[in-house]
């Protein structure tokens, strides 16, 4: 009995120990870091530590990449970084609750699409930059295009710094090379979307178990407007001198282009489960397909071919457009509760436009995860598995080194780029939905069910496009577009547009 | 008379008619839960480029154990991972067994003065909990759990209804004069506990070990909110980052440099069945295990005085 009794004792003991042991380790790591920020607090020479926030597939050697670039860092503004990567499809829930409770952070990575940007400078989760980057951040604003700046703010202010990379954007046709060369295609001519018939045509003619023009059900048919809130069918036209908001589906233009896709449709051309289709990767993965429309940048060809493994070639199906979304794909922002914003703002004008450390923080550790070429190429090595970072996301893309396959003058392509781009007549207006949020809702919903079937041509727009814009009509988009046209007004006649 | 001698048929027995019938129906639901992960097996031994090429197949065209090649031979993460659910599942069962286990059992125990505070005390946690942010500001914070296994283990560690369970079992199961005659032979209160109603009650911690065993598998929200070292990401987590992060890069394909460098680095179709299935197939050996006790333990615990 009382060896039972004793063992029972061990058992508890032993549970308690282990508790101890491993709590101690958890509370170790943490007062560490703790240490690490409070103690740049206390004497004016101790570095500061920065804690950065960046979305992407966590990568193993990240904090090895990061004690080098502190190394780095400390010489030059005295701080170090912590960097956290947090997985695409996580990054938009953890972080808000990361703001939430208030968790220190100081440089966060924002954009149109993940955490998004506007509504959170709007929350006040970032911090307003306007004079940091008057005092701070001169390079940074000799270096980056105006445009990205201009474009960024939010009511009129600065909540982060935009990575300068590709500024428009600009439709393509891709075609799958591979068909074009075998039918002898020419494809210098085609640019609207009636002109890409013939070749629709001699494709689906003559490999009948091609898809012929692939999408997925997020695809619009291209019109020359610009939509005032992302996923809803409001818009102003590109050349629009009096800014008024139209329903996109009511436009002459969509009106054309719909009953295409519906030609297109009933020939067989799209595939019969395109309103559905989530993705085209399998299509692009076996090839089994002709042509598709894409958003391009400098040299995209290449990358694509190069993903594919076939050649793939396009030519341009809109001009090339500044729009909000665009200038809004990568920005970092300082976060609110930052401790040390000015030195975040330094670390920031720093890594836009030194290139050892903006190279350094997107390939790693020189001679471990790549070799230097010469002054400007650089080539992975194997271990470069173990940090493979999204550049757009980290900074000033123009000063990364080339791989040995780009163009010598991949930067001088995106410098011209950017420069042909023109500005959306609506560029950093930004609406806001607080007061008419039920009827943005109840929108939303009678997208969903109309969009896809309408876009991609799997309903006749005859009959269902009066249909759709009645309900939309119901849903209260008439209250949405008063709002919008009111907000629009008002931010014109502030701007002087 | 004499027909129903013939027929040698129970009384209680249905109709061979409705028996045929019962049992078919009970099949094709069975089989309606069994197809679809019979579906993902087939579709992580299928070949890529069939897969591609043809789309989804009950019978490809060409079979393939390429996925598994691939998991394993680029999959160190993947195996740690394993390892870090093995581990948590484990740990966290063996605690939260020990922690519900002596609850209740206080709390079954008439002769215990404070039995109804602390019933009180756990069902409140049932009907109201502080959500999400003041939890992670309490784990993350308070406790300074971040980044740590602890985080995976604890906040699942305690269960209201599971502590009610296991009560209604003990005072149920465990009849109060067996008790009292052991404490007149000498027994003290550990000893009654854990000679005398733990063995008594194995229906029902089995149950609740394996309600528990799943709880901690299959959990991946804690490891989103509470874990950011890669090499502390627990399988589910990893598999559900996988799959948001696919549906975030096609939901944004709009932008053209993030997808261009995103969509490399996510696994194919096949790999993702092939990552499903491993990650299924550990769990599915539980339940023999534990089945012994299990219909036995939802029934007696289900039924109240």
């Amino acid at each position: 009995m009382s060896k039972k009794r004793k063992s029972f004792s061990l058992l508890l003991v032993s549970l308690m120990a282990l508790a101890l042991v491993v709590s101690a380790c958890g509370g170790n790591g943490n007062s560490a870091t703790n240490n690490s920020s409070a103690g740049g607090n206390g004497k004016g020479e101790a570095p500061v530590n920065l804690i950065w926030y960046t979305i992407g597939t966590p990568q193993k050697d990240v904090d090895r990449v990061m004690e080098e670039v502190s190394k780095y860092t400390q010489e030059k503004i005295n701080a170090t970084i912590t960097m956290k990567m947090v997985d695409w499809g996580d990054y938009q829930q953890k972080m808000q609750v990361n703001v939430a409770s208030g968790e220190p952070m100081d440089i966060l990575f924002t954009s149109a699409g993940g955490f998004d940007y506007v509504q959170n400078a709007r929350k006040g989760a970032f911090m307003e930059l306007d004079d940091l980057l008057e005092q701070y951040g001169k390079e940074l604003k000799d270096t980056i295009d105006p445009a990205f700046l201009e474009g960024s703010k939010v009511d009129g202010h600065n909540y982060g710094v935009p990575a300068n990379k590709e500024l428009p954007q600009q439709e393509v046709w891709r075609f799958n090379k591979g068909l074009v060369d075998k039918y002898n295609l020419d494809i210098t001519n085609v640019r609207s979307l009636d002109s890409i018939e013939p070749l629709l045509k001699t494709i689906k003619e003559n490999e009948p178990t091609i898809t012929t023009f692939a999408m997925d059900k997020n695809y619009v048919p291209y019109v020359p407007y610009d939509y005032v809130i992302t996923n809803l069918p409001l818009a102003v036209k590109l050349d629009t001198t009096d800014y008024k908001i139209v329903n996109i589906l009511e436009t002459p233009e969509m009106k054309e282009a719909l009953s295409t896709m519906r030609k297109y449709y009933q020939a067989g051309y799209v595939a019969p489960e395109a309103a559905t289709t989530g993705s085209t990767s399998d299509l692009m993965t076996s090839g089994q397909w002709f042509m598709d429309r894409a958003q391009t940048q400098p040299s995209a060809d290449n990358l694509w071919s190069a993903s594919y493994g076939y050649p793939v070639v396009s030519t341009q199906a809109s001009d090339a457009i500044i729009t909000n979304t665009s200038v809004q794909g990568s920005i970092m922002a300082i976060s609110a509760n930052s401790e040390y914003p000015e030195k975040a703002m330094e670390f920031l004008n720093l890594l836009n436009t030194d290139p050892v450390l903006r190279n350094m923080v997107d390939s790693g550790i020189e001679g471990v995860h790549y070799k230097k070429l010469d002054d400007t190429h650089y080539e992975n090595l194997a271990e470069s598995k173990n940090y493979d970072m999204p550049s757009y996301s980290l900074g000033n893309n123009m000063l990364l080194y080339l791989n040995p396959s780009d163009a010598d003058d991949k930067w001088e392509q995106f410098k011209q780029f950017n420069a042909e781009g023109v500005n959306s007549p609506i560029l950093s207006f930004n609406f806001d939905s607080t007061k008419v949020a039920t009827q943005m809702a109840a929108v939303q919903n009678v997208k969903e069910q109309f969009w896809s079937s309408l876009m991609t041509g799997t309903v006749d727009p005859e009959s269902y496009l009066p249909k759709a814009i009645e309900k939309f009509k119901e849903a209260g988009l008439d209250q949405v577009m008063a709002e919008a046209q009111t907000q629009l007004d008002a931010w014109r006649a502030e701007n002087n547009k | 008379m004499a027909e129903v001698i013939k027929k040698q048929r129970d009384f209680h027995q249905v109709s061979r008619g409705w028996n045929f019938i019962l049992h078919l129906i009970a099949g094709i639901f069975s089989f309606m839960c069994v197809f679809p992960f019979l579906f993902v097996v087939i579709i992580s031994l299928t070949d890529e480029k069939t897969l591609a090429t043809d789309g989804y197949r009950l019978i490809p065209a060409k079979w393939s154990l390429e996925a598994y090649r691939f998991v394993f031979e680029t999959g160190d993460t993947l195996l740690r991972s394993y390892g870090v659910t093995i581990l948590v599942t484990v740990v966290g069962t063996i605690l939260s067994l020990i922690m519900i286990s002596l609850y209740s059992y206080a709390i079954s125990r008439k002769s215990f003065p404070y039995r109804r505070f602390f019933s009180i005390f756990a069902i409140v946690t049932m009907l109201f909990n502080g959500g999400m942010i003041p939890t992670y500001m309490v784990v993350s914070q308070l406790l300074g759990l971040k980044d740590t296994l602890w985080a995976l283990i604890l906040p699942l560690a305690m269960n209201a209804f599971y502590i009610m369970i296991l009560r209604t079992f003990y005072s149920t199961s465990v009849p109060e004069p067996i008790i009292e005659s052991a404490r007149i032979d000498g027994a003290g209160d550990f000893y009654i506990f854990l000679r005398i109603v733990l063995p008594l009650s194995l229906p029902g911690l089995a149950t609740i070990g394996l309600f528990s065993t799943l709880g901690y598998w299959n959990d991946w929200f804690n490891a989103l909110l509470y874990i950011d070292k890669p090499s502390l990401v627990p399988l589910q987590s990893m598999l559900m980052r996988i799959e948001s992060s696919i549906a975030f890069i096609q939901q944004n394909s709009q932008n053209s440099s993030l997808s261009l460098t995103a969509l490399q680095s996510i696994p194919q179709d096949t790999s993702r069945m092939a990552m499903v299935v491993l990650a299924t197939l550990p769990i599915i050996f539980a339940y023999p295990f534990f089945q012994r006790y299990f219909v036995q333990g939802l029934t007696v615990g289900a039924v109240k005085e």
